[in-house]
């Protein structure tokens, strides 16, 4: 809707990753900047498990989700925009739109009577929710293509195949991505309330803060997901206004 | 977006050919009837048996259930007409329904109070089928608001009747509510307040930061950047985040803790949702403002409006669907995220949903899961329909 | 020669094309000219089944086009749109290049052919080959449009108002071109237009179309001199019939013997210039000379206007 995000520098990006990084890497060098936050000489670091390891997991938890809806969803978009699934159309955009105002942690609990603890319930929760935008960019971007082009495309003789794989699908991309971008930094907030039915996640280090009180769990945890989450959104716009620079078309990022 | 109204052009009805969508609900009706139409446990957390329809329920209304969901799984295939559909798909929820609150008061156990009995997967899988043939007709019939708004009145009410008649009085989610009926609706008062009243604070700052980023182009970019980061920030890590400077402020401050203001507890959930509802306000205030044609407001300068005579007048009043479509996404995100903030201790529905994965309770997940879905989905629909009113005879 | 038999299609119960009898000999422009929702766009469509008939067939060549899958067919027949729908995420080069790799000619083969088109259609490959549509003025698209309708030497190239979005001064010089073009290349172009200027101008054949039904189907001078009924009539314009007339005509088939003063004109040159030039600088007459600059006479006001008037 708003046009062009954010790019302000590039630098400050890079900056904050190299921090990150350094700070998953050696957690107790930055010790004392959290002290302040601890009462009673608790630890200020994240004790009960490597925050690399929690890092790697929440994210591999977050991609796969995300990766097996975009596969799902894409297939399905493209099969209620061809003229064999057109009727399951109008359902389907009926069905997504409802299920968008489904909360997220709520499709996580549900998914737990369902599949049981652990990071079964939790890839399942974000696989369903991230399937809604990822569907909805995809087929806003398959059924707002130029007419005309579209058009060109059939008089020139491509079969429908062709004209899938080479020109709808490219110019739809800008969208496609905006919703793995979505998915995505939806799937990374998800992913944290999975700790709740035991998955491995940065959420652990978060409700660990909350059950001892301790106010620098909190915020480690509460900080390195933001940063991941911000980190990951960026670089997904900039693919997208990169694919959308080479089509022509500009970004239509929806916030 | 406007839920169930976006329907495509209908094909010209070829001959007679079978509903490919139909013959889909069918078989997922097969399936629904092939799996566990209800669970049966000795406790409320003893790990339950599935039993299907003819066994959860007394003979004749197994029957009578099975005739009506077969008959609306034919209806599904062979019916054309959307308010036939429609019936079909209604018959089938209501048959659900009545069937599993049958199930539950002819399978409690006389002398075992304590044993629960819960809707088995047959009986869920059976109502997303009902409900995807209800959702198809709908969006056939191609109802306007008013008939949105009266389809979501009319739901509700029924609901609500098999809640009063005690139809439903057996399943163990209601045996689960009564044991905390009070704890319930005060949680309840939470959730909305936190989701609405965080609502009400973003409207009240973000409507004016709008115009403002409207009219001071130069402020538009920072802003919405700003915005957009912290909407990108995970709920329980904004949550958790805020936790400290409310505390330090609680400590520090004089009169912040008489306030109600504390590290834990409602304010950081407060402002977190506050500050999550700012960017669809303001980003929808700036593109409804940015949407007005610029000859409509060259016509108001030119008859002599003065800027505020405009913005009130016809700026405003133009905007309204746009600005209205950012309060829905702002509701229905909170109304979820309000879930979140039982785990900093800030009360809502997901008191209920985090306590029964504690205690991997089924039905205390439900009690937490449900209000907040069916309160979303409520908000979604009305707020759709007055935003689809509210841009009658407007470009 | 492409032939068109008894073609309809009906929407609902509407018949858009009406029994459309046409033969469209090889080499020729032929126009269809109407108003919008007259069917002339169904019309054309219909003969590379971007819309498949009710009833009718298409013969290209003698050959039933409804035997071919329509892809094939599709690659064999150009076709230009007035927005061009050029494929926005590929270059020049690569756009026009889509019908030739599309039927799998050899890279080298296929590079030759953009160059020589680019060339054609005076678009410098260097400059232009790889920037993208959206880099390109409204002429040049529209150019690259059609140079890729013709990028695999279609014996047939269809054009749906391919001018339609160009102002008037872009407009004249693309009808130039496409003229000078298909003089060239011997292309079977059929086009598309509601413009009945547009349509003397480019037309060796006029087809009149009105509510579905070809009305007129005959070369411009005779649709100007004999209007099959009202309707074509009013298409042409009553004023404006005189000059729609003088356009057919060369300078040179007006010349009689005798001097002028004052700049010459060409003798290819249309009458209807020469009427302008006379007019403007208040002569009664002028001389003309032919390609070579030899003097092979004069034009007169009144030999011009004797070939407006309507023939008898």
């Amino acid at each position: 809707m708003i046009r062009d995000t954010i790019r302000p520098g590039t630098i400050l990006r890079v900056l904050v990753l190299v921090a990150l990084i350094a700070f998953l890497v050696a957690p107790e060098r930055f010790a004392g900047l959290l002290a302040p936050l601890t009462t009673n000489n608790a630890p200020p670091i994240y004790n009960q498990g490597s925050l690399v390891d929690l890092t790697l997991s929440h994210l591999f938890t977050v991609a796969i989700s995300t990766l097996a809806a975009a596969v799902v969803a894409v297939s399905l978009a493209v099969f209620v925009t061809r003229p064999a699934g057109r009727e399951f159309l109008a359902l389907s955009r009926a069905v997504v739109n409802i299920g968008q105002t489904f909360p997220p942690v709520a499709v996580l609990a549900l998914s737990v009577p369902a599949m049981g603890f652990g990071e079964a319930p939790t890839r399942m929760a974000l696989f369903l929710y991230g399937l809604l935008p990822i569907f909805e960019n995809t087929l806003v971007g398959l059924s707002t293509l130029p007419p005309a082009v579209v058009e060109a495309a059939s008089a020139m003789g491509m079969t429908g195949r062709q004209r899938l794989l080479k020109v709808e699908l490219p110019l739809a991309m800008p969208l496609i991505l905006e919703g793995l971008r979505l998915s995505a930094v939806i799937g990374l907030a998800t992913a944290t309330i999975g700790s709740t039915v035991a998955a491995k996640g940065l959420g652990e280090v978060i409700i660990a803060g909350l059950l001892s009180n301790n106010l620098a769990f909190i915020v480690q945890g509460g900080v390195i997901t933001g940063v991941l989450a911000v980190l990951i959104s960026d670089g997904f716009q900039a693919v997208a206004r990169q694919a959308a620079k080479k089509s022509g078309t500009r970004p239509q990022t929806e916030t | 977006m406007t839920m169930l109204a976006d329907a495509g052009p209908d094909e010209p009805a070829a001959s007679w050919r079978i509903d490919r969508l139909g013959v889909v609900i069918a078989l997922l009706l097969v399936v629904a009837l092939a799996l566990p139409f209800a669970t049966f446990r000795a406790t409320r957390i003893a790990s339950g048996t599935g039993l299907l329809l003819h066994e959860a329920l007394p003979a004749p209304a197994a029957a009578a259930a099975a005739a009506a969901l077969v008959a609306a799984l034919a209806g599904a295939v062979t019916l054309r007409r959307p308010a036939l559909r429609l019936a079909a798909g209604v018959l089938a929820l209501v048959a659900l329904a009545l069937g599993v609150g049958a199930a539950a008061a002819f399978l409690t156990p006389a002398d075992n109070p304590y044993a629960r009995i819960a809707p088995g997967s047959g009986f869920w899988v059976g109502v997303f089928a009902a409900a995807m043939l209800v959702t198809d007709a709908m969006v056939r019939l191609r109802l306007g608001p008013a008939g949105r708004l009266i389809a979501l009145a009319m739901t509700a009410a029924l609901i609500a009747a098999l809640l009063a008649s005690g139809a439903w009085s057996r399943l163990s989610l209601l045996a689960e509510y009564r044991s905390r009926a009070d704890v319930f609706w005060r949680e309840a008062n939470t959730h909305v307040i936190l989701a609405a009243g965080s609502l009400a604070a973003a409207v009240a700052v973000g409507l004016p930061l709008g115009i403002l980023a409207h009219r001071v182009r130069r402020l538009r970019d920072p802003m919405i950047n700003v915005l957009n980061v912290i909407q990108t920030i995970p709920s329980m890590a904004l949550f958790g985040i805020l936790i400290a400077p409310l505390g330090w402020i609680a400590a520090n401050v004089p009169g912040a803790h008489a306030l109600g203001i504390r590290g834990i507890g409602m304010a950081p959930a407060f402002l977190a949702l506050f500050l999550y509802s700012l960017l669809p306000m303001v980003a929808n205030t700036i593109v409804g403002l940015n949407g007005v044609s610029r000859a409509v407001v060259d016509a108001a300068r030119g008859m002599g409006l003065t800027g505020l005579q405009r913005l009130f007048q016809v700026e405003m009043p133009l905007a309204l669907p746009v600005i209205l479509t950012g309060i829905r996404i702002v509701l229905v995100q909170n109304i979820g995220l309000a879930t979140v903030a039982a785990l900093i201790g800030g009360g809502g529905f997901g008191v209920f949903l985090f306590q029964g994965l504690g205690q991997t309770a089924t039905d205390l997940i439900l009690l937490g899961a449900l209000p907040p879905v069916a309160l979303a989905f409520a908000a979604a629909v009305v707020l759709d329909a007055v935003i689809e009113i509210s841009g009658r005879g407007k470009p | 020669m492409i032939e068109l038999s008894h073609l309809t299609k009906v929407y609902g119960d509407i018949p858009v094309v009406n029994d459309v009898d046409m033969t469209i000999a090889t080499g020729t422009i032929t126009v269809i000219v109407g108003t919008s929702g007259s069917g002339k766009s169904t019309l054309l469509r219909m003969v590379n089944r971007l819309i498949e008939p009710t009833e009718g067939r298409v013969f290209i060549e003698g050959r039933d086009v409804s035997h071919l899958p329509a892809h094939e067919l599709r690659r064999s027949i150009g076709y230009a749109i007035q927005n061009h729908g050029l494929f926005p995420h590929w270059t020049v080069a690569r756009n026009i290049a889509t019908v030739p790799l599309l039927l799998g000619w050899d890279r080298e083969k296929v590079r030759a052919r953009v160059a020589e088109l680019m060339e054609l259609f005076q678009l410098d490959h260097d400059q232009f080959a790889d920037r993208y549509p959206h880099e390109l003025s409204g002429g040049q698209q529209q150019r690259v449009g059609v140079a890729r309708a013709m990028a695999a030497r279609p014996a047939l190239l269809l054009m749906d108002e391919p001018f339609g979005a160009l102002d008037p001064i872009i407009r004249a010089k693309a009808q130039a071109d496409l003229k000078a073009i298909q003089r060239r290349t011997g292309t079977t172009i059929l086009l598309v237009t509601h413009d009945m200027a547009e349509a003397i101008h480019l037309g060796d054949r006029i087809a009149v179309m009105d509510g579905g039904l070809l009305k007129q189907y005959a070369p411009a001078a005779d649709i100007l001199a004999r209007p099959a009924d009202a309707f074509v009539d009013d298409l042409i314009g009553v004023v404006d019939r005189p000059f729609h007339y003088l356009t057919l005509g060369t300078v040179g088939a007006a010349v009689e013997p005798g001097e002028a003063d004052g700049a010459p004109l060409n003798a290819d040159a249309s009458l209807y210039e020469g009427l302008g030039a006379l007019l403007w600088s208040g002569r009664k007459a002028a001389p003309v000379v032919d390609a070579a600059g030899r003097d092979v006479g004069r034009v007169s006001l009144d030999s011009i206007a004797e070939r407006a008037a309507r023939p008898t």
